[in-house]
């Protein structure tokens, strides 16, 4: 009975849970001395007690009430505490709303004024958040599909949503830096024109070359043009620009990582496994359509179902024998050493996409669509092992005898890996085919990222339209054939759509340095998505019988996030640091270093100009006598942090043990009292419970 | 604000827009769905305070609540009789506090009375058992249901006493992250 080993139940007193004369839990708020206590009394006014309050409902002292304790009476606790917050009926806010009215008159114009002037203010300010929820894009279509799918599938939303959102950051903010000035101050004497020449192609448009590389689009284009002060020219607005945009993209991901964080790990016990709110939160009141009831009905049952589970999986691991275990660890070495084999496969096929896709042949030669194939080789080969290496990771965590959402995780973790390494790997052997290239090396490498780019899109357009569609359509008109029963109904599997999403938005991110107007292409592409996934969704899928934990599934997609990001910024910082053959920049001198520039010349060139103070200043920030301070003062606030949460969570525990005795406290107490009363009223009745009594009662009495 | 209305006072609005979550418009529009469950029933003057009360049975008819499996709870905790009968001014209160404006603590107290079935103050074992049965429809195995209750009152009992009072089903709902958002309806 004491001190279960389960986190809310802390030391019972016996009298909190038995008493010897009534067991009936309405009598405790019945009582008199409950009236009487200052906790009660401080949640009531002394006109409660007047009788000719018309519209009371509290209880008068020792009588039964419905509503209980609860709206006892009309409440004005705090004279600027708003009616509609009341407790009370409304005729007992318009009773009390009588009464403040009156009381206006007492108070003086200053205070009355005061108030009316808060309430319109409270008004408007409502008014303005209303409107500005609704200037929110797309709310109405989450709505819609949260009530039909559930919560993960709209996460999903919205997470596409706020990367909509910061790409059209990220181009206002390159319009400002880098086209801006290129428009009003004009390029390089020396830069080709703009306009269709003769070999230039519709295809220019996919492969990134003819046209489209004398474009906005690729670094190339912006060469320093009149602008050519020391400190405010082309090439480092160019690079402020790009800074800016990584820099601010890094603080939002930081900080949207970190409040889900906070908000899934840290709130004590992880939601995902209070049952509590599943009862008591888990029903949406706003359902209307029948439908949705179903679902809603039977997603409830699916969340229970699959806390069952796992609890009774915990049941079972925990009566795993050695045996069984020793079983299980060598599966799971075995199963992971074939994850590994698979990861290295694809690395390989990317290698070799790579290796001939850059094998250019004699120009001409070829029909126009095999040079296209070849030169989409790499995304082709990218995409389908992104599309297909997931699936087999799915079936292969199914093996290994994990909880359902750590399936999921696993599955996750290693897909994650997947795509990230893919990337990189693909990066890297670009790299080492460019160094040997002779042309603007900036514009091959943004045109590889744009190709990534256009191919993601036109993947995830035939995805929906060429395949979900028409599976859809089989499922609907022969529901009965193999094909159909092979491939099953199909679902929208957030887990795998979310690391798209993410695995776009890094992309984009180590593209934006080279190919400026990625932004805004992901910003039509993203935009272009939302309505085909919408499609997706509400036409082709059925709601998923099994929910996964959105928690901690939610935390990883955020810190993925952050993962590409700091992958840009990496392979931005080695690509800048990478030193040049003078040869090649003589012939070519491409963007806004060219010129035998690069970006520490032009850097340089701005500090010099600067006055001597500041100059000092900086190259002390820039000496390890700064680093090293600064990465002490860092551990010391983390440090401070940390212990004053762990001091924190001390207080809170221990607070709860003084809330529980104390209301234990209570609890005996009014018993008592009661009890005592009550013998004294009927000295006979209780005669057999006396000699108890005796025994029990504390010294004092 | 465009044509004259005659169902309610200027004052009475007035009142109505300071007790409750809704502007003007709103309460007119409330009115308007209000006559439409009973058009012979309800007078469409208000302004001298009719006694007119709409029985539950057609108010859980109503759209917004039809679906829900608590529509019965939830007409019942308005209404002063306890048997679901509403007056306007109960049934105006219903949505205000159920509507998205509505703070968190004034929707835990109404909360409480909804799945309190019978009305004990104590959301007890019976209690959660009568709310998960209508939350799945009673597709849980009666063994199921009752290691679910269990595990419930574990996390929310506070005191020991194997049912929830009103200050554990507080602390409870005050950590919950989708309280606010469930626990509305549009109207």
């Amino acid at each position: 009975m004491e001190n279960k080993t389960v986190n809310f139940m802390r030391l019972l007193s016996e009298d909190s849970t038995h008493s010897t004369v009534s067991s009936d839990s309405c009598e405790y708020y019945q009582t008199e001395i409950f009236d009487l206590l200052p906790s009660i009394q401080a949640s009531r006014p002394e006109q409660s007690r007047k009788p000719s309050e018309a519209y009371q409902d509290g209880p008068v002292p020792g009588e039964e009430s419905i509503h209980g304790h609860l709206s006892s009476g009309p409440r004005d606790k705090a004279p600027t505490q708003p009616l509609r917050n009341m407790v009370i009926c409304i005729q007992g806010k318009r009773s009390v709303r009588d009464r403040r009215k009156m009381q206006i008159s007492d108070i003086g114009f200053w205070v009355s004024w005061r108030r009316s002037q808060s309430i319109t203010m409270k008004r408007v300010w409502e008014q303005m958040g209303g409107a500005l929820s609704g200037l929110l894009p797309w709310q109405h279509t989450l709505h819609a599909i949260e009530g039909r799918y559930g919560f993960g599938v709209k996460a999903y939303f919205v997470l596409l949503r706020y990367l909509v959102n910061l790409n059209l950051l990220h181009c206002a903010l390159i319009f400002g830096f880098i086209v801006g000035p290129t428009i009003f101050y004009g390029r390089s004497k020396s830069s080709e024109p703009l306009k269709f020449g003769g070999n230039d192609s519709v295809l220019d448009f996919f492969l990134g070359s003819g046209y489209l590389d004398r474009s906005p689009v690729f670094y190339c284009f912006y060469t320093p043009g009149s602008l050519n002060m020391q400190c405010l020219n082309t090439p480092l607005l160019y690079l402020a620009g790009i800074l800016t945009i990584l820099f601010l993209t890094l603080i939002l991901v930081v900080r949207r990582t970190t409040v889900g964080y906070k908000h899934t790990w840290m709130l004590g016990k992880q939601y995902s496994m209070n049952v509590s709110y599943k009862i008591f939160c888990g029903w949406d009141f706003t359902i209307q359509d029948p439908a949705a009831a179903t679902l809603k009905h039977s997603f409830i049952r699916n969340d229970l179902k699959l806390f069952l589970e796992e609890q009774s999986f915990s049941l079972r691991e925990a009566q795993r024998t050695l045996g069984q275990r020793v079983r299980l660890y060598l599966l799971r070495f075995f199963l992971n050493l074939l994850v590994l084999s698979l990861l290295g496969g694809a690395f390989y096929l990317i290698y070799f996409a790579t290796n001939k896709s850059q094998d250019q042949g004699i120009p001409g030669e070829r029909q126009w669509l095999v040079i296209l194939v070849l030169q989409y080789l790499p995304p082709i080969t990218i995409s389908f092992v992104n599309l297909l290496l997931p699936h087999i990771f799915r079936k292969i965590s199914s093996f290994e005898d994990y909880s359902f959402t750590m399936q999921v995780n696993a599955t996750l973790v290693r897909s994650i890996f997947l795509k990230l390494a893919s990337l990189g790997i693909y990066l890297f052997f670009i790299f080492k085919h460019l160094k040997d290239q002779s042309q603007c090396l900036e514009n091959l490498f943004g045109r590889e990222m744009y190709k990534l780019c256009i191919f993601n899109f036109l993947t995830a357009f035939c995805n929906a339209f060429f395949l979900n569609y028409p599976r859809k359509l089989l499922q609907e008109k022969y529901p009965s054939s193999l094909l159909a029963q092979l491939w099953g109904k199909q679902c929208f599997l957030v887990p795998f759509n979310v690391l798209d999403l993410v695995y776009i938005q890094t992309v984009s991110w180590v593209g934006v340095f080279y190919c400026p107007l990625l932004p805004l292409i992901g910003v039509v592409t993203l935009t272009a998505t939302f309505y085909i996934q919408k499609f997706s969704v509400l036409r082709c899928c059925v709601a998923e019988q099994r929910m996964f934990r959105g928690s901690s599934s939610s935390v990883l997609f955020h810190f993925m996030l952050l993962l590409g990001l700091l992958m840009a910024v990496a392979t931005l910082g080695f690509n800048l640091y990478q030193p040049r053959e003078p040869a090649c920049n003589h012939r070519f001198s491409c963007g806004p270093f060219g010129n035998g520039q690069n970006v520490f010349n032009v850097t340089g060139v701005c500090v010099d100009s600067l006055p001597s103070p500041a100059q000092s200043t900086l190259s002390y920030l820039n000496s390890s006598a700064f680093a090293l301070p600064l990465i002490l003062a860092e551990i010391i606030i983390l440090t401070s942090y940390v212990s004053r949460g762990r001091a924190n969570q001390k207080a809170i525990e221990r607070l709860k043990d003084m809330l529980v005795m104390s209301s234990s406290d209570k609890r005996f107490l009014v018993k008592q009292h009661t009890t005592l009363l009550r013998r004294q009223r009927n000295p006979c009745r209780v005669r057999p419970a006396a000699i108890e009594e005796n025994q029990r009662l504390p010294p004092e009495s | 604000m465009g044509n004259k209305q005659t169902i309610f006072t200027d004052e009475q609005l007035d009142a109505y827009q300071d007790c409750t979550f809704f502007t003007r418009k709103e309460i007119l529009r409330l009115h308007g769905r209000y006559h439409e469950l009973a058009p012979h029933l309800v007078p469409m003057d208000y302004t001298n305070d009719p006694d007119c009360k709409l029985p539950l049975a057609l108010i859980v008819n109503m759209p917004e609540l039809k679906e829900n499996p608590f529509c019965n709870r939830i007409v019942e905790s308005f209404s002063e009789d306890g048997m679901g009968n509403l007056s306007f001014n109960e049934f105006v209160d219903m949505f205000s506090v159920l509507s998205e404006m509505a703070p968190r603590e004034l929707k835990a107290i109404y909360a409480f009375k909804i799945y309190d079935f019978n009305v004990d103050n104590y959301l007890c074992k019976e209690d959660l058992e009568k709310t998960l049965n209508r939350l799945t429809k009673e597709e849980l195995t009666p063994e199921e249901v009752v290691l679910v209750c269990e595990k419930a009152i574990e996390e929310a009992d506070l005191d020991g006493d194997h049912k929830l009072s009103y200050a554990d089903f507080e602390n409870m709902i005050t950590r919950a992250p989708d309280f606010l958002s469930t626990f509305h309806i549009r109207i």
